[in-house]
């Protein structure tokens, strides 16, 4: 990595000290979340597994009602056959000859490829290496009429899914084609943001300090006000975002 | 910096006020923003939205007393996941960072998300110079950037502008034929920028929030632009105030219910999107670098005065915009700087000097709805009034008079009103001057009838011209106390 330009890190600190009056160090009383540690975190957590273990099937209610309120459209079925039909359908009604999807667990106990392929439709797994470049994948994916994924969470308070980075699932693959679809396991939800950014901070310390280079979220289709506050869905992203839950 | 056109606020608003569409712009922002705002708070209830407010003030004013230390956890962070901090003292600096960029990069296309700070820097003015194209990405900055204004509104920069303003835009700058329907004019706009941000070597974003803990940026938009520009180039530069730290990544949750609720009243945006450096070995996607500018530019000054500090608490919400009598009337562009409304009235004169901007910290009622409305609480009014202070109390720092009436004035009106002998004198002088001047057919007090309307009165003129000075009662409270009000018999 390069080195940094402009004014030197030490002077810019020394400068906003000088406007604070204090001298450089700590907080006098560490800031409570920053005082609390891996043990604790650890406990938190439990207790937040232990909290969406007992409430799931009044978690997945909730995540399907707020989701469809957020704009997700919202396909509940514990039967893989019959996401399997929804997917089919959806992209039947795009008239799609080209899906994106990620390289993730659900897709063994969905597998879509097979039923997709049989429509005539060119199914391209977006995970590099093994002959193809992520040039030519991103080219996959600004020629797709969908993209498909599975999350790594659920909020049921937001009706977000939310993706973290891994071999296997680009960013773009639910932003660039213009219907995205999420898979959504009863496992994946959690209750609030409180929760996720707990589970995610621990990940964090357990990692050594590493949270990945992305958190994305997304909550319903793109959208836009800017002309005359009137709304307008799909206008850099997909204009259409379907939640498969599960469960 | 951008052209500075603070002192014209006066002029501006004067033209603004009578304009027929900014007034029904403006409607629409007082309705749709602020009335989705308080039904997410009605469906919160106001108790725990008082809880959720009360933990960002604490968390906004912690970090800022100990703003030092958070920025070096900050850049610490962000070097151990790979990227690179630079620290930038003023605009001109800011931009040398992202020129030398440019220059030792070989970029030649840029997109960009919605960034206050760049207009703070006049970055989009610096690129092209340089031989850059550079496209805003977000619609109302698009629209903004071809009709080569500045953002009206916070949040929604491009309100002031019709649907037919804007296709005639298009039609002009993109070639495309003319179009009514705001579906239609959306979409062209996606045309033309899809294939921008799949060439674009450079993506450029603010930063809603920086998390020192995790060396993240953080930034929330509706459209996905924001998640394109810093996913797709192979360069992502994030540039922001040093503000904008918060201590950890669990604080985001209740920042991120306080803010889309403020701000359009949204519950959340379609998009969060949190960057913690370049991406990794195995990730499919995701930019080579990851550069942070971290701008000063005038804010140490907030930093040093304990008054104003807390002016560096705001999160751009623009709720404090949208039920502001001044700004409900006057619009954005009157302000003259990147930063409009009520924490635009405090920002601005702190960026660009007060004497430039005299006028902002008058331009506000105190009527202390802007504090109401402000999801950290920000004690809007009194920063205004301390403003209005400094500028009573350094006659000199604007090089023009300051106040509105003069000092001769203003101190023998507080002589009258301190003695009461003086003060019925007075008004028995003044209700005879009133009944001689309004009694008159040509006396130009006398304007539109009984009132006495937007005086012209000498010396306070200033004060006058646009108020209208109220006709002096017949008798005053005193009188009727006495010779009424107090009768122990109740006789009337």
């Amino acid at each position: 990595m390069a080195e940094a330009t402009g004014t030197p890190k030490s002077e810019f600190l020394a400068s906003v000290r000088r406007a604070l009056g204090r001298q450089a160090g700590p907080p006098q009383t560490e800031y409570p979340r920053l005082a609390q540690g891996i043990e604790q975190l650890e406990d938190q957590a439990r207790e937040v597994r232990e909290r969406v273990q007992a409430n799931r099937g009044a978690l997945l209610d909730k995540l399907a009602e707020v989701a469809q309120l957020r704009g997700w459209q919202v396909r509940r079925t514990p039967d893989p056959e019959e996401a399997m039909d929804y997917v089919q359908s959806l992209a039947d009604g795009q008239g799609a000859n080209r899906v994106v999807r990620s390289r993730q667990e659900v897709f063994e106990a969905v597998p879509l490829d097979a039923t997709l392929t049989g429509m005539g439709i060119t199914v391209t797994e977006v995970a590099h290496g093994e002959g193809a470049s992520r040039e030519s994948l991103r080219e996959q994916i600004a020629m797709s009429g969908m993209g498909i994924t599975g999350v790594d969470y659920a909020i049921a308070e937001t009706g977000s899914a939310v993706i973290v980075p891994r071999r296997g699932l680009g960013r773009l693959v639910s932003l660039v084609p213009p219907v995205h679809v999420a898979l959504v396991r009863p496992d994946d939800v959690i209750e609030s943001l409180d929760d996720l950014f707990l589970m995610r901070r621990l990940e964090y310390m357990r990692n050594g300090g590493d949270m990945g280079p992305y958190l994305n979220f997304i909550t319903g289709p793109s959208r836009t006000a800017d002309i005359e506050q009137t709304i307008v869905v799909g206008v850099h992203g997909p204009k259409e975002v379907h939640m498969v839950l599960l469960g | 910096m951008p052209e500075v056109k603070t002192r014209d606020f006066p002029a501006a608003s004067a033209v603004s006020i009578l304009d027929p569409q900014i007034r029904m712009a403006l409607q629409r922002a007082g309705t749709g923003f602020d009335g989705g705002r308080r039904e997410c708070i009605e469906e919160v209830t106001p108790q725990v939205w008082e809880e959720w407010r009360e933990q960002a003030r604490q968390t906004k004013l912690h970090t800022l007393d100990h703003l030092d230390y958070y920025l070096e956890m900050l850049e610490e962070r962000v070097s151990a996941n790979g990227g690179q901090v630079h620290f930038a003292a003023d605009a001109a600096e800011a931009n040398a960072i992202v020129a030398d960029l440019v220059r030792t990069r070989g970029v030649r296309i840029a997109t960009k998300s919605k960034s206050m700070v760049s207009e703070e820097l006049n970055l989009n003015h610096m690129l092209e110079s340089i031989g850059v194209d550079v496209y805003e990405t977000d619609l109302g900055e698009y629209i903004i950037q071809l009709a080569e204004e500045t953002p009206f509104h916070l949040v929604a920069p491009a309100l002031h502008k019709s649907k037919e303003e804007v296709s005639r835009l298009f039609t002009e700058k993109l070639g495309v034929p003319p179009m009514d329907d705001i579906n239609a004019l959306a979409a062209a706009a996606r045309e033309a920028l899809r294939q921008r941000f799949l060439e674009a070597d450079l993506g450029i974003s603010g930063a809603n929030f920086l998390v020192a803990e995790t060396g993240t940026l953080v930034i929330i938009t509706n459209e996905g632009n924001g998640r394109l520009c810093t996913s797709a180039p192979r360069i992502h530069v994030g540039i922001t105030g040093m503000e904008k730290v918060i201590p950890s990544v669990q604080d985001l949750a209740v920042f991120l219910r306080l803010l889309p609720r403020s701000a359009t009243g949204q519950r959340i945006t379609s998009y969060v999107s949190m960057v913690s450096g370049p991406r990794k070995h195995d990730d499919e996607d995701g930019p080579e670098e990851f550069h942070l500018i971290v701008v000063d530019n005038g804010r140490s000054r907030m930093l040093a005065d304990p008054d104003l500090r807390e002016a560096l608490m705001c999160i751009r919400c623009g709720a404090c915009l949208n039920i502001c009598p001044v700004y409900q009337k006057v619009g954005g562009h009157a302000y003259g700087w990147v930063y409009p409304g009520p924490i635009g009235s405090i920002v601005s004169p702190m960026l660009v000097g007060l004497d430039q901007a005299s006028d902002l910290p008058q331009a506000s009622s105190l009527c202390g709805a802007c504090r109401e409305a402000c999801p950290i609480r920000i004690d809007i009014p009194r920063m205004l009034l301390h403003l209005r202070h400094k500028l009573a109390e350094e006659p000199d720092a604007g090089g023009r008079a300051k106040g509105t009436m003069p000092r001769p004035i203003a101190n023998g009106f507080a002589k009258v009103m301190a003695n009461p002998g003086l003060l019925s004198a007075t008004r028995k002088f003044a209700r005879a001057a009133q009944a001689m001047l309004l009694g008159s057919p040509i006396s130009p007090l006398a304007r539109g009838g009984r009132g006495i309307r937007k005086a012209g009165l000498p010396l306070l003129s200033k004060w006058t011209h646009s108020r209208d000075l109220p006709e002096i009662a017949p008798r005053s409270f005193g009188e009727i106390w006495k010779q009424e009000l107090s009768n122990p018999d109740g006789e009337r």
